[in-house]
């Protein structure tokens, strides 16, 4: 997600991380028993307000803040209760009644049916990032105090997924209604809680929110009336150190416990024993995309151009690039586990073939701009990556002009259709496809869909898609899987986004640490950490 | 003199209206698109989010009418909210002053202590390998892109021989002292906490020492060449042939002479750093307005870099006016205005 | 910006008229040797800037060994994460920096001079215009608005000129117009204002030439901080975009990697070189002609 802070140039900001062992000083004090638990990371908060927020710190700040009715397992795949023990789920997938435990929020009162339908209709109405969650929905009503209906205009078979995501968490609406907060139709403007949330919270999560200082520090508090097991820490610090380096520095030193944003690269130099490092594949991954609709490029990235480019990339080659082989290549923009992939084969080079595809259709002197944010995401320097491409595609005769820019001029160009490629990322809200496919599906009103097209979508339409997406959310199980699959394969037919790079995410931390884990949904879910 | 000095404070208001307009008028020529601090990327394509947010931030009102609340806004102390903390301008700049003024503060008893200091020695053996190497040192201060030797001192200091800590304010476990001043050095010495007080000077003492050598070389070289105009005055002659010794003349009689320059430019600088510490601040991680400011230039949060440029161009104004008040105020003989 | 102008009223050159090349080898043998060895720099990099194809550096752009190597007899300065050879990368950043702040500096003199002139020499309406523009520009703290100005336009060195052109413009409109209304005062201006001369011409032929020492000292000090400022601008991302070996990009690649600290090095002391040239430079040109103010 966002990363409106990570500049190229800001991300010097913090490179030096915090002290090392400081012999001006007496020694800082050292991790050993302590009851705060501290993580390094560049923060991208965009809001605290659980119905307004969206960025990967957010994720793990909601999970420990607020709950949702229903989450993810820690096999990143079944869906378990939380604070609704049980559900059901009418056959088209349009009505789905949740029973409720019975929970408390952090102030003592009892979560009820009524927050729940109050916090699903904010979410909607806000019409914040996150509201693409409620898309469809009809209404949420309290049947009794512990029982809620929520019915869907249209069947969608991801619902319970979405709803696990952090932005579905249950606020407390009598507190936030106190401070401001709106549910009704006029929330988009009239909602005046956000700063409020800024500095409070009203879940009814492990932890609740202590302190916020942008671009400094997020601080956690033990929620002592918590309604579960309680958990680890009295307090977890969320420290500002911007760069990869600084923060594997911190963690070797012993001031922070958890580095969230170390790439394989730096976590290989890590010598200490105190550190444990452990490398697991990601659902994040970086794509390249065509537009088809830019200026001058409609006749030039026809599908048979579009195939050749990516037949001419050294995908191997480009993870060795970025991410130093410690990766995934991915075939569809469908992330490697998610539902659908299992029979997916990423594509191969095959330069000779991209030669001639390119000069049977008359591109051989071909020329492309292509134009991308200046940034570094997930370990991965996107000049680099595309400075690979630019190579590979040379080799192929086709000339690559680069042109990295501020993420304000790449949204302005990009929607005026200045160049014919881009390059950009995803990491996922929820455990689920569809997200996928209605962002990158070539399907009339879709995200993508207007970019390629820029604004003609018909010139990239796939109607294919449109059925088959359909389908998939009329099914579940397996049958949804297989239709997704289908959709997979269309989606690297028309080869206009072609994902690069899933990187493999490092969870370090300090060896008296347990409990670590990435989680599809929610990033780190803090409560479950631990000190030995 | 008095009516100089009234005129330049009329001045004022209407040169940091100047200021705010022209803050303004940037902020409506940017080339990106300023929602992207607003609205995230996978959420830019959706008509009703970006319609939702345009309102909800006034993005959607004709120019002249935002023109208008900004200026009456500004009037009222309000700088605006940030795009990107979405807390008020004012609020986020009250909370980072104290640390660039921290970092300011520091740097300037630094450099004044080793631009007097050389300056003084380097005028006593004036024309002496030490003067010249002195002044070569006092270059190398004013001449050094601060971004780069924070970064080696970094690496060697901090990294090879860990002599300093790193970046920000104070190790991250350790919670700032109550807040006093701000100043986490002076707030750890009021609250008795020594521990404290030394971790937080030793992760002042680097970025400190790189502005305060910065600043170092324009006080070196204005003691110098004061002290040098000083010692060929007549009262120093005169010192001189009642036997005062070449030390006690220096100080006596000649510092006294760099007195004012010393202390005007003292103001000015510290007007500058406001602001000029904006890569210091970067570099070292020190949570000021400066690391504020380039965070907002870098995501056209225009509020933020509005809010820090009229907050610097106040001080700025207000140090002009005093240098240009003490100048008059210490040679009659200057013609004041223009 | 650290070299802010002392306003020097009424220092001028005595100008050589007759033999110009005679009083420059004059003016030479008079330098301090610190503003020999600073004009021995800037020659060096304008040799560099104009033979760059000629010396025999690997591609700047170009992949040419393993990424992140530390010097060695092959790469003087290491490789960075890319495997570009840093030491030609940072001789081909000055074909970024140089030429640019010669454009910025020109420009600058050009623009403000040109405003101070009028200002100075025509008065009145003019004068009040032209230095309420200037107090007004003045009034931002530099940094923050070559920041703005740069951010506003959108990164790229173009953008950063002229960002960095109009914060130094009013500089040189101060320095011209105090020169201007001081030379307006002599008795040979006054007698071809007498003599009915056009004002214009008067302005061209009896004032500007008489104008421009400190303007010269100025130009030469700024040389530097120019290329520092745009260092800067790159090094937070509001100037050179990569792939360009622009030194305050290169170190903005270095401070991420700040272990392999040969990456920054090079363009760092590249940059150092050419401030410190210029300081020394126009410190030994003041001194040769503006004692006043030595």
């Amino acid at each position: 997600m966002m990363h409106f802070d990570t500049k190229r140039g800001l991300r010097a900001l913090a490179f030096a991380g915090v002290a090392m062992a400081a012999p001006l000083t007496s020694l800082p004090a050292l991790a050993q028993g302590s009851d705060t638990l501290v993580i390094a990371r560049s923060m991208d908060v965009n809001s605290l307000d659980p119905q307004r927020a969206f960025c990967d710190t957010c994720q793990f700040y909601l999970t420990a803040v607020y709950e949702t009715l229903v989450t993810l397992a820690p096999d990143n795949k079944s869906l378990v209760p939380n604070l609704a023990e049980r559900w059901e789920v009418n056959d088209d997938f349009t009505e789905f009644t949740f029973h409720l435990k019975d929970a408390t929020f952090a102030d003592g009162s009892p979560v009820e049916a009524s927050d729940v339908v109050w916090s699903f209709e904010r979410l909607k109405n806000l019409k914040g990032s996150p509201s693409f969650l409620m898309d469809g929905l009809v209404g949420a009503e309290a049947v009794d105090a512990k029982t809620v209906k929520v019915t869907l205009e249209a069947p969608n078979g991801e619902f319970l997924n979405k709803v696990s995501a952090p932005y579905g968490g249950i606020v407390n609406a009598e507190v936030a209604m106190a401070n401001g907060a709106i549910a009704g139709e006029e929330a988009a403007t009239e909602d005046k809680a956000e700063p409020w949330f800024l500095a409070n919270s009203a879940g009814s999560g492990p932890y609740m929110l202590k302190a916020y200082s942008p671009e400094a520090e997020l601080r956690l508090g033990r929620n002592d009336a918590y309604h579960g097991e309680a958990p680890g820490f009295s307090e977890i610090v969320v420290t500002q150190i911007s760069d990869a380096v600084s923060q594997a520095q911190a963690l070797e030193t012993g001031q922070v416990d958890i580095a969230m944003q170390i790439d394989p690269d730096t976590a290989s130099s890590i010598r200490s024993d105190d550190v444990t490092t452990e490398v697991v594949p990601s659902y994040n991954f970086l794509y390249v995309g065509f537009i088809p609709g830019a200026k001058g490029m409609k006749d030039v990235l026809t599908p048979e151009v579009r195939t050749a480019l990516a037949l001419a990339i050294d995908y191997e080659g480009v993870l060795d690039f970025t991410v130093g082989g410690a990766g995934a290549r991915q075939a569809a923009p469908i992330p490697n586990g998610f539902p659908g992939t299992a029979g997916l084969t990423p594509r191969e080079r095959d330069l000779e073939k991209a030669k001639e595809m390119l000069a049977a259709a008359g591109a051989e002197d071909l020329k492309l701009v292509a134009g991308y944010p200046n940034d570094n995401i997930y370990g991965v320097d996107f000049n680099i990556m595309m400075q690979k491409v630019q190579q590979d595609f040379a080799e192929a005769g086709v000339e690559l002009e680069l042109k990295p820019l501020t993420w304000s001029v790449w949204r302005d160009e990009l929607g005026a259709g200045e160049w014919g490629v881009t390059a950009i990322y995803y990491a996922p809200d929820y455990y689920g496809s569809g997200q996928y496919v209605s962002y990158f599906g070539m399907m009339e009103g879709f995200p993508w869909a207007n970019r390629a097209g820029v604004g003609d979508s018909a010139l990239v339409r796939n109607e294919t898609e449109e059925k088959l997406y359909a389908q998939a959310l009329a099914a579940s199980g397996e049958e949804a899987d297989a239709i997704y699959a289908k959709i997979a394969e269309e989606m690297m037919k028309e080869a206009i986004i072609l994902p690069l790079v899933s990187p493999n995410l490092v969870l370090a931390y300090r060896s008296d640490i347990e409990g670590v884990r990435y989680s599809a949904c929610c990033n780190l879910p803090l409560a479950e950490i631990s000190r030995k | 003199m008095l009516a100089y000095i009234a005129r330049r404070l009329i001045a004022i208001p209407f040169l940091l209206l100047g200021v705010a307009s022209v803050s303004f008028l940037l902020s409506q020529m940017t080339k990106g698109d300023p929602l992207a601090a607003l609205v995230p990327e996978r959420m830019m394509d959706n008509p009703e989010i970006v319609a939702a947010v345009k309102a909800q931030w006034g993005l959607d009102q004709p120019l002249p009418v935002r023109y208008g609340i900004y200026i009456s806004n500004l009037l009222q102390g309000d700088l605006g909210t940030s795009f990107a903390t979405r807390r008020p301008v004012a609020v986020d700049i009250a909370e980072r002053l104290p640390a660039t003024l921290e970092l300011v503060f520091a740097a300037m008893i630094i450099g004044t202590i080793m631009g007097v200091g050389l300056g003084l020695l380097s005028a006593r053996f004036r024309g002496s390998v030490f003067d010249g190497l002195a002044r070569i040192f006092a270059l190398i201060g004013s001449s050094l892109p601060i971004f780069w030797s924070g970064l080696i001192l970094l690496y060697l200091l901090s990294v090879r021989v860990a002599l300093v800590p790193g970046t920000g304010r104070l190790p991250p476990r350790v919670e700032p002292p109550p807040d006093v001043t701000g100043f986490y050095t002076v707030d750890a010495l009021l609250a008795g906490d020594l521990d404290l007080f030394a971790q937080a000077l030793a992760h002042l003492a680097l970025p400190a020492l790189v502005l305060g050598w910065a600043v170092s070389g324009v006080i070196t070289r204005l003691v110098r060449s004061s002290l040098i105009e000083g010692l060929s005055q007549d009262y120093a002659r005169t010192a001189r042939a009642k036997g005062a010794p070449e030390r006690v003349v220096l100080i006596n009689h000649a510092l006294r002479n760099a007195l004012i320059p010393l202390l005007t430019i003292l103001g000015f600088t510290f007007a500058y750093l406001i602001t000029g510490a904006v890569l210091t601040e970067a570099i070292f991680a020190w949570p000021g307005i400066g690391s504020y400011a380039v965070r907002g230039a870098a995501s056209l949060d225009y509020p933020a870099i509005g809010g820090v440029t009229i907050v610097g161009s106040i001080a700025f104004l207000l140090a002009n006016l005093l240098t240009d008040i003490a100048y008059a105020w210490a040679n009659p003989r200057i013609k004041v205005g223009g | 910006m650290t070299a802010a102008p002392d306003a020097a009223p009424g220092a001028v050159l005595p100008a050589p008229r007759r033999r110009p090349l005679v009083g420059l080898a004059r003016a030479w043998r008079r330098l301090p040797p610190t503003a020999k060895v600073g004009a021995a720099i800037l020659l060096f990099w304008v040799v560099v800037v104009l033979t760059i194809q000629l010396w025999p550096l690997a591609d700047p752009l170009k992949m040419v060994g393993r990424r992140l190597q530390e010097p060695s007899a092959e790469f003087w300065l290491g490789t960075d994460a890319l495997g570009r050879d840093v030491f030609a990368r940072t001789l081909h950043g000055a074909v970024w920096s140089i030429p640019i702040a010669f454009v910025v500096v020109a420009c600058a003199v050009a623009i403000g001079s040109a405003l101070g002139a009028v200002a100075g020499f025509f008065g009145g309406w003019w004068d009040s215009i032209i230095m309420r523009l200037v107090d007004v520009t003045v009034s931002f703290p530099p940094i923050l608005l070559a920041m703005a100005v740069a951010a506003m336009l959108g990164p790229g060195l173009l953008n950063a000129s002229i960002a960095m052109i109009i914060v130094w413009w009013p500089i040189y409109a101060r320095l011209m117009r105090a020169q201007v209304l001081e030379v307006r005062e002599r008795e040979h201006v006054e007698a071809a204002v007498a003599g009915g001369a056009p004002s214009g011409r008067i302005l061209v032929v009896h004032v500007l030439p008489l104008c421009w020492t400190p303007t010269l000292i100025n130009a030469t000090m700024d040389f530097g901080q120019v290329v520092l400022l745009a260092a800067s601008l790159s090094f937070i991302g509001l100037g050179a975009t990569p792939p360009s070996p622009e030194w305050g990009s290169m170190i903005s690649e270095g401070a991420t990697r700040f272990y392999n600290w040969w990456i920054a090095f090079g363009p760092g002391m590249a940059i150092l070189s050419v401030v410190l040239a210029s300081s020394f430079l126009g410190d030994g040109l003041r001194d040769l002609f503006d004692r006043r103010s030595a």
